[in-house]
């Protein structure tokens, strides 16, 4: 390695952060020898938030067809990303989400040339062929089916579209079907030459390496692709405040009833973060939590889910969970509008508030178990705010009070920044319970 | 460029095991770049020792052993565990009809407070029947629940289909379920337990920052005075022969259909055949990317997100199945196709580069999932569960690398004939039934 090629920004916590000098691209670095093994992930700064209307979808689109070939990775040539990927055992993927793309692979440490090719080559020079975006197409098309045949998805996909009506949030990641069956390979090319640069990415490289031996490679892969010809293009829509509480009903055959409660919050990087994480843990982690002990352990409720949604713009706190048939589903949105009630007058207990906080700081040293889970937890990190936002993460937690926790339910948990919503099952008649509707071909 | 992580001795020497006069096996590994601990552990208590018709008593048990104590409630329990960010976990279910799963983690520092908590669970439950009551109805609405997932009704019907009443593989349909779970009291709980739970046939391991011979001095005296249970052998199930058939399960109002294709399988975990069999599979429709089905169905023909084939096979020889989601209109264009490739797979074997690659696959894969404590805890407590030993993960590269293609071949052509799929489709078809 030329001994300039990386400028060292900033370490903390065994995290080093450098600066690749050709091109902008940030390299996190975090050695971690629990076993010769590594991950290398690239966070492209893109998801669904960059996306508007005609294209929704267009980001996950392209990140399946990232797997079609490049000049070096080809099926045709029986050099498929996947099938080399594969053939070295590891593990591997790409995922998108509203804030950004990620590829990663868990591979033998001593594979790690092999992640580098791929991703340096995925990088600008994807042949997005027609011919791949076609069948390709399709197969988006069933994930998209298989996400509409679950009553949660559809639950939460619908809650998003009425919470947010101006911001992107507004779309799913997936995309609405007639964007993806309608959208052109030439405006999945342009969003790649849009976003995909290294200056728009983030490499990170976590578990068994030498640290110079991995720069020098990663300089000998990356460093010769150019920053991008123009300025990332960055969102600028804001979702202006709630004035009142929205409702949504969806009716669809089943057998189960769902309720959601959403209430509009703040971004990832906000002071009130860990105070909101506190109280979704609080509410929903684990038995002892408070609603799963006043709508499961009441029979109300089969399970509850409570999500802080940590995103990059301002996002939702939200409550979901399936209803015991035979429940009236206002019964769970009256028990849930209660337990909220009940922290804005009475607070939570330092207790609870303990109890919160040591589950949330052990997450992180639970993720240090394995290189994939810190690549996964350091990717939605630097998606939403960056890779600092990780590292302090459990000494923000560790701060907060029972206090800050009343606080945040009187900010942001008022019924002017509600969203319910409720997944109903048409009335019983076209399916009978349990197998009513089996019949022999 | 590796060479930074320092090369680990033989399994087979580093982790310390101990049989107690109980039977009790415990196994230790310590592990100590990182303030945690895995616990993955399994006992002879699944669905196979339950009577016939009710099936269900197995994994209730194995769910309601976290419920209570003599010693603390359910409450007490969870309080204590989660307010030290440790979980411990029982379950059983038809994905293996012999075996009890237990697992748990916890930082390091609570070590005993897991042990401790583990031994009083498995020795002195009380199965309270408030909580079993709450259990039974949260169930009935979870069996609700599954009847809305094609994917379930899919291969529920197809295991009525292929195995007969009575089997453990059999599966009821929704109703029935519903109707086993309420007749359950908790004295058919009670009785299980005494009857199947017992030291002999529980096997523990134990990986991370721990000292070994401390660990294992603690669950030896926690647990050596518990009783030794049955013998946990069993009388294998028969294996039906295949009696091909389809069906169509009507569920309304979705998008995705699924498709799954089975039969019944004459392979075990333990049967030599098994990592050949394993092998030819991985090339035939284990991943959804890169396998035959998968670069056909999916990748060429786009007709399918997901398509995967596989043996399930434990104590009991299981099914193979391969199961594929369509958008309803394409059943039938991805069942012909999904059929020939198992066909010219079956008829013209693989290739030596696909063995090559499966190989070099299988063992950088097994080198990747020991890169946690869960993983080695996982592969040591499945070697042991299988009657292997803990040499296994030392000698699974060149067990891998042994395998022939003839032997995968002939393996896998033995067990999988392309007639003799029972095909069973679930979803929204309408018209198209």
């Amino acid at each position: 390695m030329s001994a300039g090629a990386f400028e060292l920004l900033k370490e903390k916590s065994g995290f080093r952060e450098f600066r690749l000098l050709s091109n902008g691209m940030r390299v996190l670095l975090f050695p971690n020898r629990v076993a010769p093994v590594a991950t290398f992930a690239v966070v492209y700064h893109v998801g669904s938030r960059n996306e508007a209307v005609g294209h929704t979808g267009s980001t996950h689109l392209l990140e399946h067809l990232m797997f079609k070939g490049t000049p070096e990775f080809d099926r045709a040539k029986g050099t498929a990303v996947a099938a080399v990927l594969e053939a070295i055992g590891a593990r591997f993927n790409a995922t998108t989400w509203f804030d950004r793309t990620n590829y990663y692979e868990t591979i033998p440490s001593d594979a790690l040339e092999t992640a580098l090719s791929i991703e340096s080559s995925r990088m600008r020079r994807a042949l997005l062929r027609d011919e791949d975006r076609v069948p390709e197409m399709t197969v988006v098309r069933n994930e998209f089916e298989r996400g509409e045949n679950s009553p949660f998805q559809v639950l939460y996909k619908q809650t998003f579209a009425t919470a947010f009506r101006e911001h992107p949030y507004h779309h799913p990641t997936i995309g609405w079907r007639s964007d993806i069956e309608g959208v052109a390979t030439s405006r999945l090319k342009e969003f790649y030459d849009t976003f995909y640069h290294p200056n728009n990415a983030t490499a990170m490289l976590i578990g068994d390496f030498e640290e110079l031996d991995a720069l020098a490679a990663i300089e000998r892969h990356f460093g010769a692709i150019p920053s991008s010809p123009r300025p990332i293009p960055q969102v600028y829509t804001v979702e202006p405040a709630q004035e009142g509480e929205r409702r949504f009903t969806v009716r669809r055959a089943g057998q189960v009833a769902w309720c959601g409660l959403s209430w509009r919050t703040v971004e990832a990087r906000h002071a009130d973060t860990p105070a909101l994480a506190v109280l979704g843990n609080i509410l929903g982690g684990g038995i002892t939590a408070r609603l799963h002990q006043a709508l499961v352990e009441k029979s109300l409720a089969l399970s509850v889910t409570v999500v802080p949604w940590q995103l990059r713009d301002p996002a939702l706190f939200s409550v979901f969970a399936p209803v015991r048939p035979g429940v009236e589903p206002s019964q769970i949105e009256a028990v849930v509008r209660q337990e909220i009630a009940r922290v804005a007058a009475e607070s939570v207990t330092e207790a609870e508030c303990e109890r919160a906080r040591t589950q949330l700081e052990a997450e992180v040293v639970f993720d240090r178990d394995s290189t994939d889970q810190i690549a996964a937890s350091l990717s939605e990190a630097i998606a939403v705010a960056d890779w600092e936002w990780y590292a302090d993460y459990p000494a923000a937690i560790h701060r907060v009070t029972p206090a800050d926790v009343q606080r945040v339910v009187l900010e942001y948990l008022h019924d002017d920044a509600l969203t319910v919503g409720l997944y109903l099952p048409k009335p019983a008649g076209s399916e009978g319970a349990g197998d009513g509707g089996e019949e022999p071909s | 460029m590796s060479a930074g992580a320092p090369r680990r001795a033989p399994f087979a020497e580093a982790v310390r095991g101990r049989t107690l006069a109980n039977g009790a096996r415990l196994f230790v590994l310590e592990n100590r770049f990182n303030p945690t601990l895995a616990l993955s552990g399994s006992m002879r208590a699944g669905r196979l020792y339950a009577p016939p018709d009710r099936r269900l008593i197995a994994s209730l048990t194995a769910g309601e052993l976290m419920k209570g104590t003599a010693r603390r409630t359910k409450l007490q329990l969870a309080e204590d565990l989660e307010g030290r960010a440790a979980s411990l976990s029982f379950s059983s279910d038809a994905s293996d009809p012999v075996g009890v799963d237990i697992g748990g983690s916890a930082l390091s520092r609570d070590a005993d407070l897991l042990f401790d908590a583990l031994v009083e669970v498995l020795c002195l439950p009380v199965f309270p029947a408030e909580e079993l009551d709450k259990e039974k109805k949260r169930l009935v609405g979870a069996i609700r629940q599954q009847q809305e997932q094609t994917s379930i009704r899919a291969y529920e019907a197809a295991m009525r289909r292929i195995y007969p009443a009575g089997h453990p593989l059999y599966r009821h349909k929704g109703q029935e379920r519903i109707a086993k779970v309420e007749a359950l009291d908790r004295a058919d709980l009670e009785a299980f337990y005494r009857e199947r739970y017992g030291a002999s046939s529980l096997a523990l391991v134990v990986v991370g920052d721990v000292d070994a011979e401390r660990v294992l001095d603690r669950l030896e005296a926690a647990l050596e005075s518990w009783t030794a249970g049955p013998s946990p052998t069993f009388a294998a199930p028969m294996v039906p022969a295949p009696v091909p058939s389809s069906e169509t399960v009507e569920v309304a109002d979705k998008a995705s259909a699924d498709v799954v294709l089975a039969l019944p399988a004459d392979l075990t975990r333990t049967d030599p055949d098994f990592l050949a069999c394993s092998l030819a599979n991985s090339a035939l429709g284990q991943s959804s990317l890169t396998s035959r089905l998968g670069v056909r169905v999916r990748d060429t023909e786009g007709l399918t997100y997901g398509i995967h084939s596989g043996f399930s096979a434990t104590h009991v020889a299981g099914p193979f199945t391969i199961s594929v989601t369509v958008k309803p209109e394409m059943r039938d264009a991805a069942l012909a196709s999904t059929l020939d490739e198992v066909r010219s797979f079956v008829a013209g074997g693989m290739t030596e580069k696909e063995l090559a690659e499966e190989k070099s696959s299988r063992i950088g894969r097994f080198k990747v999932d020991l890169g946690s404590n869960a993983g080695i805890a996982a592969a040591l407590d499945a070697a042991i569960y299988y009657g292997f030993g803990v040499s296994y993960l030392d000698e699974f590269p060149a067990k891998v690398a042994a395998v022939t293609r003839e032997h995968a071949d002939a393996a896998f052509a033995r067990r999988v004939r392309p007639d003799a799929f029972t095909v069973v489709s679930a979803g929204t078809f309408g018209a198209a039934k």
